[in-house]
């Protein structure tokens, strides 16, 4: 099997997931590129660790009293899963209608949000818009209880226009207005007392209650609107239609794909005054989400078969993002296979690396690329993949002893024990530079023997001290 | 409610609910267990979670009517502290045993919540435990603890002699998977929730299998995840269907006769947090709290997050002497009393 071609299947595992151990990586060579891309697509019957077993354990994570616990189920299900795309596309979205715990005051309603996503995620975007927008977490953070027939308030439609949607400089303030108009009455059941008990962080006398989407009828502005060049008695879902079918709907979403997936463009508040790193890439997206009718599985298989997104020039030119640092590593580490005591401190260190998830620094979300890398956050995501997998008692790490044991009883070269651990690790394609240097480390510490078709403990950690570095190499930190 | 066969005195009707949300003092925090000393006084365990303030890990003291006489324990490995608190039992001194399913100890305290010692290691062989969760005495005074991830029952003295195990991993008669609350009969037969079979084991006091009975689903007379198990003196069978979220009575034979999916009201503490936020109650007063909503799906797991009164996490049941079942339901942080309709 060509080792170019399993490269090709471990840049995509590293984009459409959270990379592979080698075993995925040679099953999906098997299979071929296009195939794996239609594996990864299919997300018909996602498995991940039991919802019962995480209730059962962490019972903070089934009703949620704290504003983080629905992160840290989301996390196990990201860390287990099979369907890592289905996961990729949720942080995605979460990443574009970024909703934070602050305002929202309920981690239960974000956490439904979460699941919207992920049933929403890869269909119709039209249909993503309009839950999106029924949404109580969202009716919450964007103040759209409080946009009502007789004194809209426009938080909720600017947004949709200018950061889940089209983006500045493509609509107009009146359309803001006659959009705001359209979605009057898109509120939540018990609207008082939900808010009342959120903006007093309330949790009694039982405990969070969920909230539900509700339509006020009489609250809702059915008149004449005037929007994008359009007269109608337009609701909330025409308006989702209208935006959907505009150019600039298609761009902005092209954009943002090509930003999560491809490579690192600058934030989003500097599209409006930098072209994209690559103009043709995003004409070639945004013809395939008019040509499949906003459905956004076969966008993404566009995306994935495209030789933009195959080139070289992108590989590693991501920097993965706390969420998938942490996922990424812990899938390696194959140790995730129940709940663990320790499983909240993993989302306490995706904080400490500057991303917590449903809490994001703005509406705008994360800007992503290079921001995710200062002093700080780079000790600590250098410290968490070396951490995590320089354990020896992982079964991955068992994994990778197997693997250099088998290379037969005697000294192993040190170039061979290197080049084990990064195809190991991912397929990690690190410069010759970084190579050089990862041999000189092994070939330091002393030979590392096979006897008895065994590593010993001193052995182990000495392999265990390459895999250190190799996820302290920019290769491994990028995707 | 539905009821069927019921012989006249069993049915469970409504009788008050205990408790209410609370991180610290008088109050629980997402209670998994509850006991009840000889003098009627309850001990309810409070798992908390990880990131939670310390002294939330507790137990509470109260009376049924709402009377409070304080809390013990605390989050953390010193004595007399909890990680992972799942189970609690008192034996006939009136001592008081809490499992530990992370710590994999059972830790003992007087009546009055000081602590007296703990006993137990991780491991597989005989007497170690690899998450010790529900907790029973039977008619010997003797302690039967559910070593989940063991897939075993095992027995002890009160002072922590091991006696005997039975059961192993599997779902054949008498194998376990992740077995989670414990009960035992006027016999001394032993039930077991069979938690990750979806099914209660009977078994004779020596381990020896009975039965079995319930089947994964959510229809009258199956179990989904049964977190607890308790038997009257009739023989009737009461279970914590915990994934349905909902509680069941089996006759004596395993038949299906009753499912209650709770009907909670105010507690005496809920009514004293009311009665001063007054802007609060007014709000509740004037919100639907039984909204006509369409789920996300069937899950009754997403309706119980939604109609505040339903159960949400019915953990584990406990009979007091007047045979009055109190339902202990971790996700709402209370208790829920019912009595036989006589």
């Amino acid at each position: 099997m060509p080792e170019n071609q399993i490269e090709l299947i471990a840049h995509l595992a590293r984009r459409a997931g959270f990379g592979a151990t080698r075993e995925e990586l040679e099953e999906y060579a098997g299979i071929g590129y296009e195939a794996t891309v239609d594996k990864l697509l299919d997300t018909s019957t996602p498995q991940w660790m039991s919802e019962y077993l995480i209730r059962r354990y962490h019972p903070d994570e089934s009703s949620m009293l704290a504003g983080l616990s629905g992160l840290e189920a989301w996390l196990y299900r990201m860390i287990t899963t099979d369907t890592p795309l289905l996961e990729k596309m949720t942080l995605f979205w979460h990443g574009i209608f970024a909703t934070g715990y602050p305002k929202v005051l309920n981690a239960k309603p974000l956490s439904d949000q979460i699941r919207m996503f992920k049933k929403y995620a890869m269909g119709d975007f039209r249909n993503l818009l309009v839950e999106m927008a029924k949404d109580p977490a969202m009716i919450i953070w964007l103040d759209n209880q409080q946009n009502h027939k007789d004194s809209i308030n426009e938080n909720f439609g600017r947004e949709l226009l200018e950061l889940f949607s089209m983006g500045v400089g493509n609509y107009t303030e009146d359309d803001v207005k006659e959009c705001a108009r359209a979605f009057t009455g898109w509120t939540i059941g018990n609207c008082e007392y939900m808010e009342l008990r959120s903006a007093r962080d309330s949790d009694w006398p039982y405990g969070r209650i969920s909230w539900h989407y509700e339509f006020d009828a009489n609250d809702h502005d059915d008149g004449e609107k005037e929007f994008l060049g359009r007269k109608g008695t337009f609701n909330g879902e025409d308006i989702v239609k209208i935006i959907c079918e505009q150019e600039a709907a298609a761009r902005f979403i092209a954009r943002h794909l090509y930003h999560f997936f491809v490579a690192d463009e600058p934030p989003v508040p500097q599209w409006p005054y930098q072209p994209p790193r690559d103009p043709e890439a995003i004409d070639q997206i945004v013809q395939a989400y008019f040509d499949n009718k906003y459905d956004i599985r076969s966008v993404m298989k566009f995306v994935f078969n495209s030789d933009f997104f195959k080139s070289e020039d992108c590989w590693y030119e991501k920097v993965k993002s706390p969420a998938e640092l942490v996922t990424g590593v812990m899938r390696l580490t194959e140790s995730v296979d129940r709940p663990q005591y320790e499983h909240s401190s993993r989302q306490l260190r995706m904080q400490y690396m500057g991303q917590t998830l449903s809490n994001p620094p703005s509406v705008e979300g994360w800007d992503g690329g290079t921001t995710w890398i200062d002093t700080g956050a780079l000790v600590e995501r250098m410290n968490f993949a070396s951490e995590e997998l320089g354990r020896v008692e992982t079964p991955g790490s068992n994994e990778l002893f197997n693997k250099i044991a088998f290379e037969g009883d005697g000294d192993i070269d040190a170039d061979r024990i290197v080049d084990i651990c990064l195809k190991h690790l991912g397929t990690i394609d690190v410069k010759d530079d970084t190579r050089s240097k990862l041999v000189n480390y092994v070939s330091k510490n002393g030979v590392i023997k096979v006897e008895d078709q065994g590593i010993d403990e001193i052995g182990k950690e000495k392999i265990a001290g390459v895999v250190k570095l190799i996820a302290s190499t920019p290769e491994f930190q990028r995707a | 409610m539905a009821t069927k066969g019921l012989e006249q005195g069993q049915s469970l009707r409504y009788v008050r609910t205990v408790g209410m949300t609370t991180m610290r003092g008088r109050g629980f925090y997402y209670p998994i267990d509850s006991a009840m000393s000889n003098s009627g006084r309850l001990y309810v365990l409070s798992r908390s979670f990880e990131r939670a303030v310390s002294d939330s890990m507790r137990v509470t003291m109260l009376n049924e009517d709402g009377e409070y006489f304080g809390v013990f324990g605390s989050a953390g490995i010193g004595d007399g502290q909890f990680r992972w608190p799942c189970g609690i039992a008192i034996n006939d001194q009136n001592r008081v045993f809490v499992t530990d399913e992370y710590l994999n100890r059972v830790s003992v305290f007087n009546e009055s919540g000081e602590f007296i010692k703990h006993w137990g290691s991780e491991g597989e062989i005989e007497g170690m435990f690899h998450g010790p969760s529900g907790i029973v005495f039977d008619q010997d005074n003797n302690v039967l603890i559910a070593d989940s991830r063991n897939h075993r029952i095992q027995k002890f003295t009160s002072d922590g002699e091991f006696l005997q195990s039975f059961g192993e991993y599997g779902n054949g008669d008498g194998c376990l998977n992740l077995p989670w609350g414990l009960g035992v009969d006027q016999q001394g037969e032993i039930f077991v929730a069979d938690w990750g079979n979806d099914r209660i084991q009977r078994f004779t006091p020596n381990g020896e299998f009975v039965a079995k009975y319930g089947s994964p689903g959510r229809q009258e007379g199956e179990l989904m995840k049964p977190a607890g198990v308790i038997v009257n003196q009739e023989g009737y069978i009461y279970v914590a269907d915990w994934g349905n979220e909902r509680v069941q009575v089996f006759g004596p034979d395993g038949e299906f006769v009753q499912k209650i999916r709770g009907q909670a009201t105010n507690s005496e503490w809920a009514e004293d947090f009311l009665e001063v936020n007054v802007e609060e109650a007014g709000a509740r007063e004037r919100a639907n709290l039984e909204p006509d909503i369409d789920y996300f799906n069937d899950d009754p797991h997403e309706e119980s997050s939604h109609i505040e009164k339903l159960f949400w996490g019915p953990v584990s049941l406990m009979l007091d002497s007047e045979s009055r079942l109190f339902i202990t339901e971790t996700n709402r942080h209370r208790i829920q009393v019912y009595e036989r309709d006589n």
